[in-house]
């Protein structure tokens, strides 16, 4: 294993990780919102899962075969979740 | 980058879990003493040693002292810097604070001052504690540090590193990473049930480190996964901060409009009013929470608004008959003594996270099941030291053969958390006993000796790992298992011999904060002596056996 392979695996797991964690609670929020449910409850009911979400694919990262992949997934899925969450919340409420 | 999905999670559970190990010891060893934080706040501050108290009067003493408070001076010259102009010469108070515990012989009381002046807060403020007997309201020195609930227990979430949060951080990647290894290790270990019953301590070091290891972490394993995970819940706020960011629109909207329909008012009126009967409102909360069936006793007294017509008082139910952290807060108007709100019961997501916050906190009363708790947490300490330990058996002898010093790094470091950690805790304890009673900056004081002594006990680990390049156990373990022995049993002495308190007297009055401690750093001392015989016989034995032990099974070259 090159070093430079590891550095890049650890930081795709550990920061592509919360990465993607924190695009998952934008989105879960914006979409509970969207059903209805108060924020408060919204916000600690994804808090209680993100860290169950978080665990997976830190897990993931290094079990998967593609260092690439990892990268794409996680803050491709970070991004995508983050902005498809805030647009969802700069929605006019219908 | 791993040929096998068991080969990438044995990689991430020995190289996260040796470098995060080394954070993660701490944090579950310092978890375990915060479990009786407040009974080692007895022990390190004598003029404290009594029985618990009830919320006191609030009409006939909280007042008067809430009333004669002043910030703290280091918050004052912080804030100097930040307004315009000077800070004017005496601040009004905001909001007042008490809080005690079902364990608390003494009351903390905290204020709010406005900061007036700053251009660019118009909410700055700064505050101002005291700790008083509540039996006479006597204030008690404010230079005593509270060595459990002020030092160990920020130790446990944020390792007394303050700046800009960086301790949480740090404790939150390695829970993350305790989870991690949990799952990893149940993948590589597989045969789960067995490992529950397995333990050869006769069998060579690697072999019998490993089984403990397995044994320890699987014992405890719920325990263990609960409190990494809850313990992220509760500082989720910290780790992703959504409310104050992306979504800092949608929060405040959603808490103006529960204050808006709580009806409480959320700025002062800037009219003056006189404060009702505390007294009163603290007679009415208790009627009202056993006419729910929870009776219960104050936990926490807030005064929002102080003085003015707005100023309203939340009383919140100490939470000691139940695991789940609930306050039932009932607010009421400052100006008549009548009844504004009483919360209704947690929604559904709310309690399940107040379950969690409370298991994790454990405010309840229940002595049985908080010493599990330290047994547990103590039990995860013995799982990552023995982590370290067959990390550097499984590698000394090929290192040591190809020249390499990566074994005895991790040794030294070994050495200097599980060992080092212990001789600086209990260095602080001495201290705190040592110290003149006068001092001034006595707590800072006793905060140096436990640092001093923990560098001391890393450059001695350091300094004496070079036996680990051959492949031999480094001195320095059963040198500080000695100091260990030695601090425990001088901290006992000292106890008595400054404040008279022996075991004998503390066990006569069935004062267990005390005695409990005592008799907890007396078989601390005892183990730690033992360890270090053990270890002294078995280097002799080693030198003579070097190289004659070989892993033994498919598993222990796996692991």
């Amino acid at each position: 294993m090159r070093r430079i392979q590891i550095v890049s695996r650890v930081a795709a797991g550990v920061l592509g990780g919360w990465s993607f964690t924190w695009g998952f609670v934008v989105l879960g929020i914006a979409l509970l919102l969207a059903a209805g449910m108060p924020y408060a409850d919204a916000q600690t009911l994804l808090y209680l899962v993100a860290f169950l979400v978080y665990l997976v694919v830190f897990c993931w990262s290094f079990a998967a075969a593609s260092t690439a992949r990892v990268w794409l997934v996680l803050f491709g899925g970070g991004a995508a979740m983050t902005g498809l969450g805030w647009w969802m919340t700069r929605l006019p409420a219908t | 980058m791993f040929p096998t999905f068991r080969l990438s999670m044995t990689w991430l559970h020995t190289w996260f879990g040796l470098v995060l190990g080394y954070v993660l010891i701490v944090v579950f060893f310092f978890g375990s003493l915060s479990v009786f934080d407040r009974e080692i706040d007895r022990w390190a501050i004598p003029e404290t040693r009594f029985a618990p108290q009830p919320m006191s009067s609030f009409d006939t003493m909280l007042a008067p002292i809430f009333a004669r408070m002043t910030p703290e001076a280091d918050e004052l010259q912080a804030a100097a810097k930040r307004v315009r102009g000077p800070l004017p010469a005496t601040l009004v108070p905001m909001n007042w604070g008490a809080y005690t515990t079902h364990r608390d012989p003494v009351l903390s009381l905290y204020a709010e001052y406005a900061v007036p002046n700053n251009p660019d807060d118009p909410d700055d403020h700064v505050h101002g504690h005291v700790t008083i007997d509540p039996r006479n309201g006597r204030l008690l020195p404010d230079d005593r540090l509270k060595i459990g609930s002020e030092f160990f227990y920020p130790m446990h979430y944020g390792l007394n590193l303050t700046w800009k949060d960086l301790g949480y951080w740090i404790v939150g990647f390695a829970a993350l990473v305790m989870l991690a290894a949990l799952v990893s290790g149940v993948v590589i270990h597989r045969r789960i049930f067995r490992e529950l019953f397995t333990f050869r301590p006769r069998k060579h070091v690697q072999r019998s480190t490993l089984d403990l290891h397995n044994l320890t972490g699987v014992v405890a394993l719920p325990f263990h996964f609960m409190f990494a995970l809850t313990g992220l819940t509760v500082f989720a706020s910290i780790y992703l901060p959504v409310s104050e960011t992306l979504l800092k629109p949608q929060a405040m909207a959603a808490a103006m409009a529960d204050a808006k329909a709580k009806g409480l008012p959320f700025k002062p009126a800037g009219v003056q009013a006189p404060l009702a009967s505390v007294d009163a409102m603290v007679v009415e909360a208790k009627r009202r929470w056993a006419a729910r069936g929870m009776p219960g006793e104050v936990g926490y007294l807030y005064v929002n608004h102080v003085g003015d017509r707005n100023s309203y008082v939340t009383l919140y139910r100490a939470g000691s008959d139940r695991v789940t952290l609930v306050g039932q807060p009932i607010h009421f108007e400052g100006t008549s003594g009548r009844v504004l709100l009483e919360e209704p019961p947690p929604s559904a997501v709310a309690g399940v996270n107040d379950f969690l916050t409370g298991l994790h906190l454990q405010h309840f009363e229940h002595w049985l099941l908080r010493w599990f708790y330290v047994f547990g947490g103590l039990s995860g300490c013995l799982c990552i030291a023995t982590g370290f330990i067959f990390f550097v058996e499984k590698r000394k002898r090929q290192h040591a053969k190809a020249g390499t010093g990566g074994a005895r790094w991790a040794d030294a470091v070994a050495v200097a958390t599980v060992t080092g950690m212990l001789v600086a805790t209990l260095a602080i304890l001495v201290a705190n006993r040592l110290l003149p009673a006068e001092m001034a900056q006595r707590g800072d004081w006793e905060k140096a000796s436990f640092w001093g002594a923990w560098v001391i006990a890393a450059v001695h680990a350091l300094w004496r790992s070079a036996p680990v390049r051959d492949a031999r156990l480094s001195p320095a373990w059963a040198e500080q298992c000695g100091a260990i022995a030695a601090l425990a049993f001088a901290a006992v002495a000292l106890n008595w011999i400054t404040t008279g308190d022996h075991l004998v007297r503390t066990l006569g009055e069935r004062f267990w904060p005390v005695a409990g401690l005592d008799l907890a750093l007396l078989v601390a001392g005892a183990i730690a002596a033992m360890a270090a015989v053990a270890l002294r016989r078995r280097a002799g034995v080693a030198v003579a056996e070097t190289g004659a032990a070989a892993p033994d099974d498919a598993e222990t070259a796996n692991a």
